[in-house]
């Protein structure tokens, strides 16, 4: 059964057009990842769902029926910002939230004992994964059907965010069907059955990563890794991304490419710390849909 | 409306006020400081008359001289306070110069040969020069000196009629009228001296206490600044944190969220009202504390005055716009409205505010049935007024709360 089912939905703030005719299907069951960079509309379309702000125009189900109070129960919502009051302990905060959506008290407890939730503390005293917890916690109240998690894992250290994809994981375990939106290309790598790539309001590819990552074709990546200069001649000459200290080049053949690559680093005074060849990530396969890399 | 999605807003809006240091400080320190500042201006009794007085005169050895009389003003007391303060100087001269540099409220001038004239009893002439430039103090000084003077006078009347009268009984031959006696004779010369006797009586009234005006003047202050930049700071939180939208899309609507902030901020302004109330009992001795009818009357500017704070707050969009606008509408109005002064002294043009700004009307009824002890029925017709503008302004917020929520996103 399809979960979500979005057709044509456009949205606008203003003149400026942040969707532009999404179509988008997410079946029950499954995690499903908005990739795309900062801007693609992801949270827009989130908001949609979730929050019920308003659209120009399209279509969207929930379970086969339109958004209403009603499917609004089937959805839950962790914002990227924290929902939490600061000076109320995490189990006032979630007392509060109870008592908004008329939840049994003693959901409040299973969630803190589930979450590992220090009931106590108050919220400004909380690291940024126990935040994220807290939202969770909150998406989860109700027991929805579905789960959206808009950058779930964004601002947090690698064992945090290693502890919340187990947590997304076992979410899919119990049935639940999760959509996330994120701009780590790792994260929907890791959690995603499939992906829809976003970006400047459109989604431009849906598919398993392995799907995507065919359209890629048969090129290769070079990984540099180091302090690197006289990127530029490469940039120009090849589908490159470069981010701090790293530099990813898509080729078709990484033998030839390779000391050409080398060769323009080495004269820009480069101190190349490590090189390897790749399969292509989602976010070669980005590069090579837009032109552009996710961050 | 869902009560328990109201009981949530309001235990979690209380939570967060009572653990907000600056919140509490300000929830009681608010009302000591208005209730102190108020209280030890203009409360209390008022301080005793003192009247400085210049005296220039000539050293005479008649048996009554100026010098006696200036001696005996020295002396009058008031409940144990002396009323004048004399300073002599040696002459005219420099007597005006310490009126003109306001060192003296009046200089009396004796000319020579005072002392002579009294004693001998004839008329004894004295000027008086007054500081014009201060009504009020001219008006005070010029009453409390001509009032000595006349009651200096009739004393010095009745001694000399007593004086007449022994010459009259003993050299009148006993039997020179039946129509003139000598008790009528001296009824007759009473009445020559002191044609009306004015006797004065104390009556216990209705005293307004100037403590219990003020405490209701701080009750109109809560409403006026407390009441809207409580409900706003309220409102203003949820909209920075994005937990409006939150409670938007939850099933509670917008009444349950407005319900909500409102008891919210009703609690945590009656509280302040009870401080103030118990702070000028424990440190004046005196306080209003309202009955039923004063509670109601509470309670619906309360609404009016949250309304108004929800309104401009959702109106500007912007805490510090609020802020700005609170204070430069209630600015004014303490004044207009007739908050912290008497409805009387206001000029004739802000009259219209006084009696029908919902507020200033309020704080006019909570007098009337507090300090003056009107029958409630009295006010009846403002209560109604009240309620009126209080629903209308009420539904102005929840429409522009709508409207706000879609603004959001
Ligand atoms: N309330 C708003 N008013 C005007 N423009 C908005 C509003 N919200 C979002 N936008 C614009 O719409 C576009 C899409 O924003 P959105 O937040 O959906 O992107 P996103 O994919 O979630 O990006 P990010 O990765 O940064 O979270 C952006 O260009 C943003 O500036
Ligand atoms: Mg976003």
């Amino acid at each position: 059964m399809r979960a979500i089912e979005v057709r044509g939905l456009r949205k606008s703030y203003g003149n400026f057009i942040a969707l532009n005719g999404i179509n988008l299907d997410v079946d029950e069951g499954e995690v499903f990842a908005l990739l795309g960079p900062n801007g693609a509309g992801k949270t827009t379309l989130i908001r949609i769902l979730a929050e019920g702000l308003s659209y120009d125009s399209g279509e969207i189900r929930v379970f086969g029926e339109s958004l209403s109070k009603k499917t609004a129960r089937l959805i839950g919502y962790a914002p990227q910002e924290s929902l939490a009051y600061d000076d109320l302990t995490v189990r006032e905060n979630l007392e509060f939230y109870a008592d908004l959506y008329d939840v049994p008290g003693k959901r409040v407890d299973e969630l803190i004992e589930r979450f590992k939730l220090p009931a106590k503390k108050k919220a400004k005293e909380l690291s940024g994964g126990f935040k994220k917890r807290l939202n969770l916690a909150v998406a989860l109240l109700y027991d929805p059907r579905v789960l959206v998690l808009d950058e779930p894992s964004t601002g947090l250290d690698v064992p945090s965010k290693r502890e919340l994809w187990e947590l997304i994981k076992e979410f899919r375990e119990e049935g639940k069907t999760v959509l996330l939106a994120t701009h780590y290309m790792e994260e929907a790598e890791a959690l995603a059955d499939r992906v829809a790539i976003m970006n400047e309001g459109q989604v431009i590819a849906v598919g398993t990563p392995e799907e995507l990552k065919r359209l890629a074709g048969n090129e290769s990546v070079i990984h540099v890794e180091g302090i690197l200069r006289g990127t530029e001649a490469i940039l120009r000459e090849f589908r490159a991304i470069e981010r701090e200290n790293v530099l990813r080049v898509s080729v078709e053949d990484a033998r030839k490419a390779l000391p050409k690559v080398v060769e323009a680093l080495v004269e820009g005074g480069s101190e190349i710390r490590s090189i390897r060849i790749e399969e292509p990530s989602l976010e070669d396969v980005f590069l090579k849909l837009t032109g552009r890399g996710l961050e | 409306m869902k009560a328990r999605a109201v009981k949530g807003i309001v235990v979690k809006d209380l939570r967060e006020t009572r653990r907000d240091r600056m919140a509490v400080f300000w929830i009681f320190v608010f009302p000591l400081m208005w209730v102190t500042l108020l209280g030890a201006i203009w409360g209390g009794s008022s301080p005793p008359v003192v009247v400085h007085v210049g005296a220039v005169y000539f050293n005479e050895s008649a048996p009554f001289t100026a010098s006696t009389l200036i001696g005996i003003m020295e002396n009058v007391s008031v409940d144990g306070q002396r009323i004048f303060r004399i300073t002599r100087y040696p002459d005219e001269s420099a007597g005006l110069k310490a009126v003109k540099a306001g060192r003296v409220d009046v200089l009396l001038l004796f000319p020579q040969g005072f002392g002579e004239n009294v004693s001998s009893g004839l008329q004894g002439k004295v000027y008086a020069y007054f500081d014009r430039s201060d009504p009020q103090k001219y008006q005070i000084a010029s009453g409390v000196v001509k009032g000595f003077f006349s009651e200096f006078e009739r004393e010095m009347a009745y001694r000399k009629l007593n004086i007449t009268l022994g010459y009259v009984e003993a050299y009148l031959p006993k039997n020179l009228s039946a129509n003139l006696s000598p008790s009528m004779l001296r009824a007759y010369m009473m009445g020559l001296i002191d044609p009306i006797s004015l006797r004065e009586e104390a009556v216990k009234g209705e005293r307004p206490s100037p403590i219990k005006f003020y405490v209701t003047s701080f009750i109109g202050i809560q409403f006026l600044f407390a009441t809207m930049l409580t409900v706003s700071n309220l409102l203003f939180e949820e909209i920075e944190k994005g937990t409006l939208r939150r409670i938007a899309a939850s099933p509670a609507t917008a009444w349950d969220f407005l319900v909500g902030k409102m008891l919210s901020t009703f609690i945590v302004i009656t509280a302040s009202i009870l401080i103030g109330i118990g702070y000028s009992k424990a440190v004046f001795k005196e306080t209003v504390f309202p009955g039923p009818t004063g509670w109601l009357i509470i309670a619906l500017s309360a609404v009016f005055s949250m309304s108004l704070g929800l309104a401009i707050a959702m109106g500007t969009r912007s805490m510090k716009a609020t802020n700005a606008l609170v204070n430069l509408l209630s600015m004014p109005l303490l004044f207009l409205a007739a908050i912290v002064i008497p409805e009387s002294i206001l000029p004739r043009w802000a009259r219209p505010i006084a009696d029908y700004f919902p507020l200033g009307t309020a704080v006019k009824d909570l007098r009337l049935l507090e300090i003056y002890h009107r029958p409630p029925s009295e006010v009846f017709p403002d209560v109604v007024w009240i309620a009126i503008n209080s629903l209308v302004m009420l539904l102005i917020v929840v429409l522009l709360y709508n409207w706000a929520i879609k603004r959001l996103q």
